[in-house]
């Protein structure tokens, strides 16, 4: 049974491009143009992922709004911002809203197609717990899960973005080892970064972080270079 | 845009000198004064001339006043002059009032508080008495009312005449011996009269005197004389004297006490006795006032009489005694000096004519005497004052007997218009200085909130243009202009940050406008390319995919700084040493632009400021990338670290193009951008404002310059050291 990914996008040509794309990839794609079309849709058949542009017609903040509306009917639906606005206002609303990822425009639709399974693996292994799992990352107090892409730092839960994760789980993987911006750039399997984007996205990270450990400084930054995992 | 200082006068100078228009106020009040003087001279004229009528109108007919041989001395007022009355009627010597009639209300008090020759036991009940003369025909005639009250009379069997209460009169005629006449009574009746010694002892000769009648008569309280002198002893010359001696002791006989009837206390008083016209002298001497002189003269241009002076007195100063007083009197001490230098002082003592003048003949005299009232000015014979002349003709019948002139000082006038001066100028001084104080205190407060509003209207929008506040606390809630400025500039700038919001939000807008179509270019190409797999390999697949990145990065820098001063607001700073983030950088550089060397010159080591290291990094990211753009290929870059004024300074130096001397900090707005334009880079001259954000937000600045030394620029960012360095 192929899964069902729906897209709320007004622009018809990027709607059927992502379609197009996903479609490609065998999943089952529903596109909406605008937000009471898709809210009506949505209520109608859940699909099993959401990706929403934030600008929806003549709504500013229709995404945000369409998201809030979705998770009081499925608070476990996946959903992806996929968006113009890269404003870090935006960016903390939409992770506030319990978005699994939030990208920018313009998008790879390869990396897109990527990140959607990677979701829909995770949502499989928090379902069934079943299949073969890859190795818990045990680093000093970090536990990372590749299944889950959960992180848990002292045993307590980091809530990290998809991107995140795999930049936390980039830097884990080889503590003491510099990660340069190049290499961060294709972990985050974005079309486009800029060094200032990875630097957001480690302040993000590092801000989760303290927020379970205020003394947290296991990430430290190479200056011009990139980034390192502190070793031991 | 520079504001710059005004140089205009402020509002409070300006306010000042309309104040000084207030000094208007004095000055009016000064023509006004002056325009009064002349006014008041005629008034003053006016009154003397009235003063003159009325006098000349008192001596009208009575032409004895006027002859020269037995008129009135001309000089009145000294004040022990004797006056004899005319009588209804002829005194028989009897010692009985009843004949003296009406006149005796003249008669004059004398008692020890006069005159009093000897005695220290005298007590003023003891003895006292009233004196009258007059005149009736050929005779002078006196009469002493005597309270005594013991009653000695003469024993005969004492040779001494002064051994009982009697009477002496003194006559002196000019140039000979003084004649003493003692009249004694031996019991009521007839006075033996004698010539005496100096002394009043013994008579000259035995032989009693008989030009001189005296009768004694006893009374309850005392007793009465009465003497009778004839006219021809007395001449005009001649000055007499009366006394009353008294004996009060039975046994011994000695003279207690000799009461003079004078004023003075010589020993043996002398007075002019003045026998005629004792009114008008009387009434002349009534006109005795210190502030007019008044002179009457005969036809002959002889001066009769003359009353009066033209100076007053000094006034003596009242001894301020409340402060208040005292401040007064201070206040007006300080004044002095300045009413002096503006005013007229009318002085205090003047020079003129003495009384003694004999004989004058001023045209005034000469026109009055032929009939017509008079009035002339003319400076004082110290030249100090104008004296004011009134002349009035005396009548008798129709022939002009004589004139009376009145003289006063215009000082008169000017004494008391230099008073209403002085008060004019000190109280209008004093509103001035009060009205000065109280606008000077206005302008202040009013140039005071202005200024607020000034400062705050000028940092509610930054030095970047940007509208910091909307609204002006600043005298908002003032009901008058003021508070309308300051609403009316809360309005504007309500306006203007919601048009900044607009703009602000313009690259925002425009990214997100631009990024849809570019996605889905981007995405159509990627489809494109899964849809026909040879357009892979494609060129002009690679440079549109190209053109997409390029125009991406056109996109985030537009969107760069407006997020970057978000983000900033949002991040806690941290200490850290800048000397380690910039070498790792530099290292890093290097390694990006292996073709260009970067040096680093560390001249101060460590230094260590607060701030966000990646807002630092992305500030010299950017100067790094303006120095390569800039740098003529191939040349170093050098970047220096050191330390001055408690400021860490980071410089980025380039060889190659200068900067135009007119950019200055222009080179830090947005959208400004100078030199080469690149095909392949595009550059929206957003770098350098980037820099500046981020220098600004460090509380630091920045600067560019060019190079001293070779052609180039440097780009200096300062930002303040924590303080524990």
């Amino acid at each position: 049974m192929s899964r069902t990914i729906a897209i709320v996008e007004d622009d018809p040509d990027q709607r059927e491009n992502y379609a197009d794309a996903l479609l490609a990839n065998g999943y089952q794609v529903t596109a909406y143009g605008n937000r009471p079309e898709a809210l009506a849709g949505m209520r109608h058949s859940l699909p099993d992922l959401v990706i929403l542009d934030i600008m929806l017609d003549d709504e500013m903040d229709g995404g945000f709004d369409l998201c809030r509306d979705l998770r009081a009917i499925a608070p476990k639906l996946p959903i992806i911002f996929l968006t113009a606005r890269d404003s870090d206002i935006d960016r903390v609303s939409g992770l506030r809203l319990d978005a699994w990822d939030y990208l920018t425009k313009p998008v790879n639709l390869q990396f897109l197609s990527v990140r959607v399974s990677s979701l829909f693996r995770i949502v499989d292994t928090l379902h069934t717990q079943t299949t073969e799992l890859e190795a818990v990352l045990r680093l000093g107090a970090l536990q990372l899960d590749p299944n889950s892409m959960s992180v848990r730092w002292n045993g307590k839960e980091v809530n990290l973005t998809l991107t995140e994760f795999w930049l936390v789980e980039s830097l884990a993987r080889r503590p003491g080892h510099v990660k340069t911006y190049e290499n961060l750039m294709q972990v985050t399997r974005q079309s486009y970064v800029e060094r200032n984007t990875i630097n957001g996205y480690v302040r993000r990270i590092r801000k989760k972080f303290r927020e379970v450990d205020i003394d947290f400084a296991m990430i430290q930054t190479v200056f011009g270079v990139g980034y390192r995992w502190q070793p031991k | 845009m520079v504001i710059r200082p005004a140089r205009g006068l402020s509002i409070r100078t300006k306010l000042l000198l309309v104040a000084v228009a207030l000094l208007l106020i004095p000055w009016m009040g000064y023509q006004y004064v002056r325009e009064m003087k002349s006014f008041l001279l005629q008034g003053q004229e006016k009154a003397l001339s009235l003063t003159a009528r009325a006098v000349s109108t008192v001596l009208h007919d009575r032409p004895e006043f006027f002859n020269p041989d037995t008129g009135a001395s001309k000089l009145i007022g000294e004040p022990n002059d004797l006056f004899a009355y005319p009588l209804p009627n002829y005194v028989r010597l009897d010692g009985k009032l009843d004949d003296w009639g009406e006149s005796l209300d003249q008669a004059t008090l004398y008692d020890g508080s006069k005159g009093l020759l000897c005695g220290p036991d005298y007590e003023p009940d003891s003895l006292f008495f009233r004196q009258l003369i007059g005149y009736r025909g050929p005779y002078l005639y006196t009469v002493f009312e005597v309270t005594d009250d013991v009653l000695i009379l003469r024993d005969p069997k004492i040779r001494r005449l002064d051994n009982s209460d009697h009477v002496r009169v003194v006559i002196q005629d000019p140039a000979r011996p003084v004649k003493r006449y003692l009249m004694t009574a031996r019991q009521p009746g007839r006075m033996s009269v004698y010539l005496m010694d100096s002394n009043w002892q013994e008579p000259l000769t035995g032989d009693p005197n008989y030009d001189i009648a005296a009768e004694f008569l006893p009374t309850k309280n005392g007793y009465v004389v009465e003497i009778r002198v004839p006219r021809y002893i007395v001449a005009s010359q001649t000055r007499i004297g009366f006394m009353v001696a008294d004996v009060d002791d039975d046994l011994t006989r000695e003279v207690d006490v000799v009461l003079n009837a004078s004023q003075n206390l010589n020993k043996e008083p002398l007075a002019r006795l003045l026998i005629h016209s004792p009114e008008i002298a009387k009434i002349l001497r009534g006109l005795n006032r210190p502030v007019a002189r008044i002179w009457v003269l005969d036809n002959q241009q002889q001066v009769r009489a003359v009353v009066g002076r033209l100076s007053r007195e000094p006034e003596t100063n009242l001894t301020a005694n409340s402060l208040r007083d005292q401040l007064r009197a201070l206040y007006d001490r300080a004044l002095h000096g300045i009413y002096n230098l503006i005013l007229e002082t009318p002085s205090g003592e003047i020079r003129d004519l003495s009384a003694n003048v004999s004989h004058r003949n001023d045209e005034i005299f000469t026109k009055a005497l032929s009939g017509s009232p008079q009035t002339a000015r003319r400076p004082s014979l110290d030249q100090t004052t104008e004296i004011l002349m009134a002349a009035h003709p005396v009548w008798f019948g129709d022939e002009v007997l004589g004139v009376v002139v009145v003289e006063q000082s215009s000082n008169e006038v000017l004494f008391p218009r230099r008073q209403v001066l002085e008060n004019v100028i000190s109280v209008t001084l004093l509103v001035l200085i009060i009205v000065t104080g109280a606008l000077l205190v206005f302008a202040s407060r009013i140039t005071l909130r202005i200024r607020r509003l000034r400062n705050a209207a000028e940092q509610a929008i930054g030095i970047d243009g940007r509208v910091r506040t909307d609204r002006i606390t600043a005298e908002a809630g003032s009901g008058d202009e003021i508070g309308d400025l300051s609403r009316s500039v809360s309005g504007m700038l309500g306006r203007l940050s919601q048009y900044t919001r607009y703009l602000e939000g313009l690259p925002d807008t425009l990214a997100h406008e631009l990024n849809n179509p570019l996605n889905v270019v981007n995405s159509s190409l990627e489809n494109l390319q899964e849809e026909l797999p040879q357009t892979q390999q494609s060129k002009y697949m690679e440079r549109a995919k190209n053109g997409i990145v390029r125009l991406r990065s056109i996109l985030t820098s537009l969107t760069e700084a407006a997020n970057l001063e978000e983000a900033m607001k949002t991040e806690s700073p941290e200490e850290f040493d800048l000397v380690h983030l910039v070498s790792s950088y530099v290292e890093g550089y290097q390694l990006s632009y292996p073709d260009r060397a970067f040096k680093l010159d560390v001249r101060a080591a460590p230094l260590r400021i607060s701030g966000t290291p990646d807002h630092i990094a992305q500030m010299l990211d950017k100067l790094a990338d303006n120095a390569v753009d800039f740098g003529t290929t191939g040349t170093p870059i050098l970047v220096r670290l050191d330390k001055q004024h408690g400021l860490a300074r980071l410089s980025v130096i380039n060889e190659g193009a200068v900067l135009p001397e007119d950019m200055g900090d222009r080179l830090f707005d947005p959208m400004v951008s100078i030199g080469k334009k690149n095909a392949r880079r595009s550059r929206l001259g957003l770098g350098l404002y980037v820099v500046r954000l981020i220098a600004e937000f460090h509380r630091g600045k920045v600067e560019a310059t060019n190079r001293t030394d070779i052609p180039g620029a440097m780009f200096t960012v300062s930002l303040p050291l924590t303080t524990s360095t």
